[in-house]
């Protein structure tokens, strides 16, 4: 193989950068020769610039704050249930006959169509928005877990008996590191669901957030605060994937399909 | 679910491994001039039985290991070696009659070396650092830096201590194999099995590692029990090669070949030409 000139490098990280800068570029062009009204689509600049306005009134960082705290609370709670389910449903038969069809049963409905219902019963209050996400981030990572812990190469276990693993040191050692690539596939997932949920859950019923702000907005016809709160969705979405990433690599730097390059 | 079938399984140690007085004491291992005072465990089955799903497999198998002997288990696929082996490590609970491991001159409640098995593949954690594989033979003994202390010089008893910080996924099949070694050593056992440990590896690694094996049976003394297809492995290792069929042993052979043998040995031949022409007659339908 060739070792990479610096040169190399920098096109290997420019590239996927070049198609976003080229379409920003496009549109910009196509806005300021008046190709596109400004009333549908602002230009780049003017969504620019709204997000300083934002930013230097601090509208946008509390909103920022809010959806953000939403967003992981919401994570961590039900995260915490599908990992722990998963686990328990993965290790003892008698979890998983007592509740593994239950919970099948609940995965088939949308759970965005019990806004409704949510909005009964909690309001529009902080809750509502808790137990969308809690509710929409358990799936993912209650299936990929007891996938993972299913799938744990049966010889290794035996090998950890033979070997006189307690159960303790066979759940740290084998089952769990074994289970973690199927583990972490969940995690992306549910992150994914996750803004997607509170996204949606802000925009139908909120005092606050980014949800709240794009809706605002629209009332008021301020297209390049829509756009923009959109381009953040898109940014933290980046972001959270890029989060996993490193995490990933972290833990899974034993695979070498996740080594780095 | 895993740790649910581990719970059902671990009881069936224990239970047939109880110490009978009527057991005749282990003839001292033969003709090793060389090897180390011996620390194995003496194995003993009476009318061993296993069925699985009222099929036999064993069928009223009697057996001594003498400690510290190194036997090999021939026969073709299916006839009960594996079996064999795997109610001798207590890793399948018999259906019939039962398995007695005696300790060396265990007196005053000493604990007993371990058994340890080499499995047809490594085995090895793939998270965890060749080093790491190896402490797994270690568990619940001592620190965590004399685990690693006995983990690294087990590391260069197979030749493998420029090794200890890579992942298993970076080793060739060969050197994983000798890391399952390392491991199986690493916590002095006194009962060995290999169970065809060495069929996935290409003919020349086999040969190295056979010479290791037999380097290291000699220098620690242990029981060896290889299960093998491999007439000549087990001619080369040997000294008493059990032929299996039918989960019955049908021949019990010495083999009185001194040590180091070479490999080519007229005497040696002439030994796995007859278990061979036993092997292959034996079965009717060819």
């Amino acid at each position: 193989m060739m070792r990479p000139t610096p040169l190399g490098r920098l096109r290997d990280t420019a590239l996927p950068w070049l198609l976003p800068v080229v379409i920003l570029l496009g549109w910009q062009a196509a806005v300021s020769a008046g190709l596109v009204s400004n009333r549908f689509m602002p230009a780049p600049l003017d969504v620019v610039r709204a997000g300083w306005e934002a930013g230097r009134t601090g509208e946008l960082w509390t909103n920022l704050w809010v959806s953000t705290l939403r967003a992981l609370s919401g994570f961590a709670v039900g995260g915490g249930i599908g990992f722990a389910l998963g686990l328990a449903n993965g290790l003892s038969r008698l979890s998983e006959r007592l509740t593994d069809t239950s919970v099948q049963m609940v995965r088939n409905v949308p759970h965005l169509s019990l806004i409704p219902l949510v909005i009964l019963w909690f309001g529009i209050g902080e809750e509502a928005k808790l137990f969308l996400v809690a509710l929409g981030v358990f799936f993912p990572i209650y299936a990929n877990t007891l996938h993972g812990i299913r799938s744990v190469d049966p010889a290794l276990v035996e090998m950890g008996r033979v070997y006189g693993m307690s159960r303790t040191e066979l759940f740290t050692r084998v089952v769990l590191p074994g289970a973690l690539p199927s583990i972490f596939v969940g995690l992306r997932y549910a992150l994914g669901i996750m803004w997607l949920t509170l996204i949606v859950a802000e925009t139908i019923s909120a005092s606050s957030g980014l949800g709240y702000m794009a809706m605002q907005a629209r009332e008021f016809m301020l297209v390049d605060v829509v756009v923009l709160a959109i381009l953040i969705y898109a940014a933290l979405g980046k972001l959270a994937d890029a989060l996993t990433r490193q995490l990933e690599r972290a833990c899974l730097a034993w695979n070498p399909a996740y080594r780095s390059a | 679910m895993l740790l649910d079938a581990l719970r059902r399984e671990a009881p069936a140690e224990p239970g047939p491994e109880t110490r009978l007085a009527d057991i005749p004491p282990a003839p001292a291992p033969a003709r090793q001039p060389a090897q180390a005072a011996s620390r194995g465990i003496a194995v003993t089955a009476r009318d061993l039985r296993k069925s699985f799903d009222g099929h036999a497999v064993i069928e009223g198998l009697d057996l001594f290991l003498p400690a510290g002997g190194f036997t090999a288990v021939v026969g073709r696929s299916g006839c009960g070696k594996s079996t064999l082996l795997r109610l001798i490590l207590g890793l399948e609970a018999p259906t019939g009659g039962r398995i007695l491991l005696e300790g060396p001159e265990s007196g005053p409640r000493r604990s007993d070396p371990p058994k340890r098995i080499m499995f047809q593949e490594p085995r090895l954690l793939p998270w965890a650092r060749v080093v790491d594989n190896v402490t797994v033979g270690l568990s619940g003994h001592g620190s965590r830096a004399e685990r690693r202390e006995r983990a690294l010089a087990a590391l260069a008893e197979v030749g493998l201590s420029d090794k200890a910080g890579q992942w298993p996924a970076t080793l060739s099949g060969g050197q994983r194999q000798r890391v399952a070694l390392a491991r199986a050593l690493v916590g002095r056992p006194g009962l060995l099995a290999l169970d065809e440990p060495l069929g996935a590896l290409d003919a020349l690694t086999r040969i190295g590692m056979q010479d290791l094996i037999e380097r290291i049976w000699l220098a620690q003394g242990f029981t060896a029990l290889l299960v093998t297809h491999d007439v000549s492995e087990a001619v080369a290792l040997a000294d008493r090669i059990l032929v299996v069929e039918a989960g019955r042993i049908a021949l019990d052979l010495r083999v009185d070949v001194p040590r180091p043998r070479r490999r080519g040995d007229p005497d040696l031949a002439r030994l796995e030409g007859r278990i061979l022409d036993h092997l292959l007659g034996a079965e009717p339908n060819l």
